[in-house]
């Protein structure tokens, strides 16, 4: 009987990784700083390679890697995803009213991200209500 | 909560491994369970049930402070 439930694919968080990387370095690329972009290749292949690697094992972090995982797994990735944009959120109203108190009201980009930020959390949770 | 997996799964002379591929659920997730740090969904507490020929109600324990 084996011990594990290797669920999900082992690939999916390296090619987030080499998705993103390669449009992070063509972008540097185009815009002419192309030590820097040949620098970027070699980071996101190097976190391709660990995150292939490390989703190949029989963990809770493999699995989070893998986008697989048992019920208790998907929670630890739910929560900690929800963590994350909670405090991707602050940053965005903290940036925002910094932007704004040394731009003269100007919120900038910070604006954006949190009317990003709120909306999205208003749509997912009518939608989620619905639903439970 | 407390509950009798650990207890129930020693007596079977099973692995936490061989539990969890019996459950189709991770090593590491079995082992949560046991140690009172994760409680299982009502699906995959009737498997327990099931799988230890017991009902949910001989598996796990509820604390004083668990029955509001």
């Amino acid at each position: 009987m084996t011990s594990s439930t290797l669920t999900g694919h082992r690939a999916a968080t390296a090619v987030v990784f080499l998705g993103a990387g390669g449009a992070l370095a063509l972008a540097t690329w185009i815009g002419g700083q192309r030590g820097l972009a040949l620098g970027l290749v070699g980071f996101y292949l190097a976190c391709a390679v660990v995150a292939y690697a490390w989703a190949g094992r029989d963990s809770d972090v493999g699995a989070a890697l893998r986008a697989g995982g048992d019920e208790r797994q998907r929670h630890l990735d739910r929560d900690a995803t929800a963590i994350a944009g909670l405090v991707m959120i602050v940053l965005a109203i903290v940036g925002g009213i910094t932007s704004a108190a040394l731009n003269g009201g100007d919120l900038g980009v910070y604006g954006l991200f949190a009317a990003v930020g709120g909306a999205t959390y208003a749509v997912a949770f009518a939608v989620l209500s619905r639903r439970s | 909560m407390r509950n009798r997996v650990g207890e129930l799964r020693i007596a079977r002379g099973w692995s936490q491994g061989e539990l969890a591929a019996t459950l189709g659920v991770s090593r590491q997730t079995v082992n949560s369970i046991e140690n009172g740090r994760y409680l299982p969904s009502l699906p995959l507490a009737l498997s327990l049930a099931r799988t230890f020929d017991t009902a949910v109600e001989g598996l796990f324990i509820p604390d004083t402070e668990d029955l509001t």
